[in-house]
């Protein structure tokens, strides 16, 4: 059993590190997030000065809150970015995905290990220079209450986006052109990740509802615990508690994608590669 | 002239067939544009909701701003926003010389072809939204629409410079696909109500990088709180859209092929 997990995170670490090395070709893209980071984060900025005007706190939360907040999402989802789905429907729409039953691996941990390896390259050349940006620059509290859980549950929010992801790629084996179902659940989870604006400003009916979505605990739920305090629906919970909150909603996702992995295999057909 | 009408028209053709293959994935598409395009001021509704506003701006005013940047974006999209990708994709797979050795204007094909019937959804989602702030805009006069139709064309030239400036940026930055995500950072500027801004970064905004003519001083004029330059604006506006052409043309004649 120890050396099957050690065999597998050999492998893990040998397909991160060579993704790594594949796209250090093209750091310049995560090196955009260099500027727009901070670009956006500006913007923010000056909504929400314009909006806190008069107001010391708006559903709960303070200006430094919540500009503390903005970052925060920031930062996690250069950790945490995941495009697992737009590559699966592509292997599968192209045929190339036949290769894969040729390889010693399932699919779905080797894409696993190149998002490790893509996002090494994020928290180099997004995370690092941003986050320095916002401390010194913006003189923003961009340190994480307690350490330790906000790597816990961002570690939990990388596996969550990547289980969410494949499995909306999952799709493109049922349909030729998958990408308006992809587009519908951007949709969805850029309104229910609490990535736009925090979920505290939702319609109390759509915060209940946010704890059965998976979305929250890719960004808001993150988010909250790295800044320290978790309120929704008017309900307070200790962080402990978050990330046993989190950490269910990962493991029912992890199933639920392993299931419709296996369903999904006996689908496909390939014609050539 | 005549001619390239003609080439226009074939190129609209050839892409609404192109979309229309998939017919499922074509409507899911537009309606999830639309869909999308309605609820992308949902910051704005939160806020007003929370008893908050932008100080000075009603909800529908602040939804107007939002609404044009909307129609904006979608004309954009069905028109040339389509040259970003045509050319970053030309680049990559060395197949722009296919365009190059065309009798007719390289730019203007490559414009034809960029045509995007699927961005109808996004304008759809546009109007309905303009549509409904409107109704909250008291004494709108031909006057007012006059104008808004002016700066609003304005607007439309500085979209088109920023497309034709990632298109040419993308001729020697090969491959990378976040490049409009730089301009659609600076763009976020424009759709905010001008007043929340200091004034340095209003200044930028209507002179340097005119992105307020997008949407912040057209919906200004309907509301009846235009001021003298604003259309003062418009000057850099054509300038940066004359920018574009100019690099773009100069990026295309300096390319330099490595085969298809």
């Amino acid at each position: 059993m120890f050396e099957k997990i050690k065999h597998r995170f050999r492998v893990m670490r040998a397909v991160a590190f060579v993704t790594y090395k594949e796209w250090s070709a093209y750091r310049t893209h995560s090196m955009v997030s260099i500027f727009v980071g901070p670009v956006y984060f500006l913007v923010q900025y000056y909504i929400w000065s314009a909006v806190y005007s008069g107001e010391s706190s708006i559903n709960g939360m303070s200006l430094s809150q919540m500009l503390s907040y903005f970052c925060a999402t920031m930062l996690i989802n250069y950790l945490t970015m995941d495009f697992a789905d737009w590559n699966l429907q592509m292997l599968i729409r192209t045929g190339k995905f036949i290769t894969f039953s040729l390889r010693p691996m399932n699919h779905m941990f080797y894409a696993l290990s190149q998002k490790a390896g893509h996002r090494v390259l994020g928290l180099l050349f997004e995370f690092i220079p941003c986050f320095m940006i916002f401390f010194f620059i913006f003189h923003i509290d961009v340190l994480p209450a307690n350490l330790l859980y906000a790597m816990l549950s961002i570690a939990m929010a990388f596996m969550m986006n990547f289980f969410i992801h494949y499995s909306i790629g999952m799709v493109a084996f049922w349909m030729v052109q998958s990408s308006s179902i992809r587009n519908f659940f951007s949709l969805c989870e850029g309104i229910f990740s609490g990535s736009l604006i925090p979920l505290v400003f939702f319609p109390k009916s759509l915060q209940l509802a946010s704890f059965f979505l998976p979305f929250q605990y890719t960004t808001f739920l993150p988010a909250m615990v790295y800044t320290g305090s978790y309120t929704l629906a008017d309900i307070t919970l200790p962080i402990p508690q978050v990330l046993l909150l989190q950490l269910v909603a990962v493991i029912i996702a992890g199933i639920v994608c392993r299931v419709l992995y296996a369903v999904s295999l006996k689908h496909f057909t390939g014609v050539g590669a | 002239m005549k001619r390239m009408y003609q080439i226009y028209k074939t190129c609209m053709k050839a892409n609404i067939a192109s979309a229309i293959t998939y017919r499922v994935n074509f409507i899911l598409n537009s309606l999830i544009m639309l869909i999308g395009n309605v609820l992308f001021p949902l910051v704005t509704v939160f806020i007003y909701n929370s008893n908050a506003s932008f100080e000075g701006w009603t909800f529908k005013e602040a939804l107007l701003i939002q609404s044009v940047f909307i129609l904006s974006t979608a004309c954009a999209g069905i028109f040339f926003n389509g040259i970003m990708w045509n050319t970053m994709s030309h680049v990559v797979e060395g197949t722009l010389e296919v365009v190059l050795i065309k009798p007719t204007s390289s730019l203007f094909l490559l414009l034809a072809r960029s045509f995007e019937f699927e961005s109808i959804g996004l304008l759809g989602g546009g109007v309905v939204m303009f549509v409904y702030a409107l109704s909250g805009i008291d004494g709108m006069t031909i006057g007012s629409w006059f104008l808004f139709l002016l700066l609003f064309g304005a607007g439309l030239l500085v979209m088109f410079g920023v497309a034709l400036i990632v298109a040419a940026i993308s001729f020697k930055w090969v491959a990378n696909s976040r490049l409009p995500e730089m301009f659609e950072s600076i763009k976020s500027f424009g759709r905010y109500p001008g007043t929340i801004f200091p004034k340095a970064v209003v200044a930028v905004s209507s002179f340097l990088f005119p992105v307020s003519m997008i949407a912040y001083f057209p919906a200004s004029t309907l509301i009846g709180r235009w001021e003298a330059y604003f259309f003062i604006a418009i000057i850099p506006c054509a300038l940066f859209a004359a920018f574009g052409i100019w690099l773009y043309t100069y990026m295309l004649r300096s390319y330099k092929s490595a085969g298809g």
